[in-house]
């Protein structure tokens, strides 16, 4: 089932910010949003993982859902491989947080080697280029066994060769049968990666289409909508 | 262009002005000061001053001992204190603490140690466990976790909120978070806050000497009894190397820890 939103909405301060959004991602696809900032899609994001309590509507979730944040929010002094144990938080007693065990590190190792970042694992977070930290955020994200995975702008700091290379990675985690849901900036990237694209203007859907029938014109109004 | 006029001083600047020149004539008054009293003193500190040269260096080999000492108690008054500031600090630092009732209680256990200074806390263990310095390690332990708990609480609510919002959508407790996000962050602050302790609190135990729990203090102490103000001076001069080379040690460590 992936991740199901249907009718939310959300106000902050009695301004209107999700006008009743629905959205759903099946596992295996890679779906991109775009809009302008100020759109909401921010707000969407933190109402699915629950950062946000939503006014009204529904996200189902099946498997559990992981977040991946534009400011990466890595714990730059602790090894890659600490960071992404980090992400099994939710399934350890306080007592094995402490230190983590052999078999969730092995764990972690497996999810770095699926980000391609194995050789880094005993490196500090901080001292990774921006890609290699938001691939590590990423392994962070596998190592909590979610099966959908909701990006927010996740490539947005990063120069345009990491960008592609972040961008293809939650593509090729799509492949495996995750359901990933990923803010862009980039609509050619969306085009080229993603399965379908929404189009979200002032805390509405204004549009859903595959990838292939992106439509140039519907994509540049959402940016002059906030003009 | 003319710059805008200055306001004419509202009257309550005059009552405020009043008020302070009032509480100063009072904090004159109470506390004897009297500036004809030192002058006319002078023959009694030219006295001192005439006992005190050369100094006895006699007893330099206590004075160092005794320094030792010192440097003894304000070490154990800082590192024993580590456990119960780590703990009380965590709890009463917002970010991490779980729950606001356990904030507010470890919040106020700070408060009270914090404003109990440690030469009471040392009167108080030295009728407990007599002269020495055990009772002032167990007075900077008390008093220190106080300031350290609060400083350490402090620095935890500074870190980044991104790694600990990221481990809460991973599904991680409060406990896990402040053990896995703020910590690791605050680490090096933690440390630094710890030397500057470390640095008064040797300086606190030369105080705390002086009534009673033991080290160089106490020395100074005894040589102000027995009238022998050319070993208190010895004494003095120890303290006060003593005290450049912490502060020294210190800053040292703590510029290596901020690069
Ligand atoms: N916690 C909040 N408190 C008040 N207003 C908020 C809050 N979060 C977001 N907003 C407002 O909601 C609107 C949408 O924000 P956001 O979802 O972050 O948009 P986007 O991510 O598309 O740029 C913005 O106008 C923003 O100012
Ligand atoms: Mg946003």
């Amino acid at each position: 089932m992936g991740i199901q939103i249907t009718g939310l909405r959300k106000s902050f301060a009695g301004k209107q910010v999700l006008a009743g959004v629905d959205l759903t991602v099946a596992p295996g696809e890679f779906v991109a949003v775009l809009g302008a900032n100020g759109s909401g899609k921010s707000t969407v994001l933190r109402c699915a993982v629950g950062l946000q309590r939503p006014d009204s509507g529904t996200v189902d979730i099946d498997g559990g859902a992981a977040m991946v944040f534009q400011q990466i929010h890595l714990v730059g002094r602790r090894s890659a491989l600490d960071n992404v144990c980090s992400g099994a938080l939710g399934r350890l007693k306080l007592r094995q947080s402490l230190v983590f065990s052999r078999d969730i590190r092995r764990e972690a190792m497996d999810c770095l080697d699926r980000v391609g970042l194995a050789d880094r694992a005993g490196d500090r977070a901080g001292r990774l280029s921006g890609g290699q930290q938001q691939r590590v955020a990423i392994a962070r994200a596998l190592c909590q066994r979610a099966k959908v995975i909701l990006a927010d702008e996740p490539v947005s700091a990063l120069d345009p060769s990491a960008a592609e290379q972040v961008v293809s990675l939650l593509a090729s985690l799509a492949e495996e049968g995750l359901a990933v849901l990923a803010v862009l900036h980039q609509p050619e990237l969306a085009q080229r990666f993603a399965h379908r694209i929404v189009g979200l203007n002032q805390g509405k859907v204004a549009f859903e289409t595959t990838a292939a029938a992106m439509d140039t014109q519907a994509v540049n109004s959402l940016y002059e909508g906030a003009r | 262009m003319n710059p805008p006029t200055r306001k004419a001083p509202s009257p309550v600047a005059f009552i405020v002005i009043a008020v302070l020149v009032g509480v100063h004539v009072l904090a004159w008054q109470g506390t004897g000061f009297s500036p004809g009293a030192l002058v006319e003193g002078w023959r009694g500190m030219a006295d001192f001053l005439d006992q005190a040269f050369p100094p006895d260096l006699g007893v330099l080999g206590d004075s160092l001992d005794a320094a030792v000492i010192t440097l003894y108690i304000g070490l154990l008054g800082t590192t024993f204190s580590i456990p119960f500031a780590l703990l009380l600090g965590v709890l009463a630092s917002r970010v991490t603490t779980p729950n606001s009732w356990t904030y507010q209680i470890a919040r106020s256990i700070l408060s009270v140690l914090r404003s109990v200074p440690d030469v009471v806390f040392a009167l108080i263990f030295v009728t407990a466990v007599g002269l020495g310095p055990f009772a002032g390690v167990l007075a900077l332990v008390f008093h220190n976790t106080g300031v350290m708990g609060k400083l350490w609480a402090e620095a935890m609510e500074e870190t980044d909120p991104g790694p600990r919002e990221a481990l809460r959508v991973a599904g991680a407790s409060g406990a896990q978070t402040a053990v896995n996000a703020v910590l690791p962050a605050v680490l090096p602050q933690m440390v630094g806050l710890l030397l500057y302790r470390f640095d008064v609190n040797v300086r606190s135990s030369l105080v705390l000497g002086l009534v009673g729990a033991g080290g160089i203090g106490f020395l100074i102490n005894q040589s102000i009894k027995l009238f022998r103000f050319d070993q208190m001076v010895t004494h003095i001069i120890v303290v006060v190397i003593v005290v450049v080379l912490v502060d020294q040690f210190s800053a040292y460590v703590r510029r290596k820890l901020a690069t």
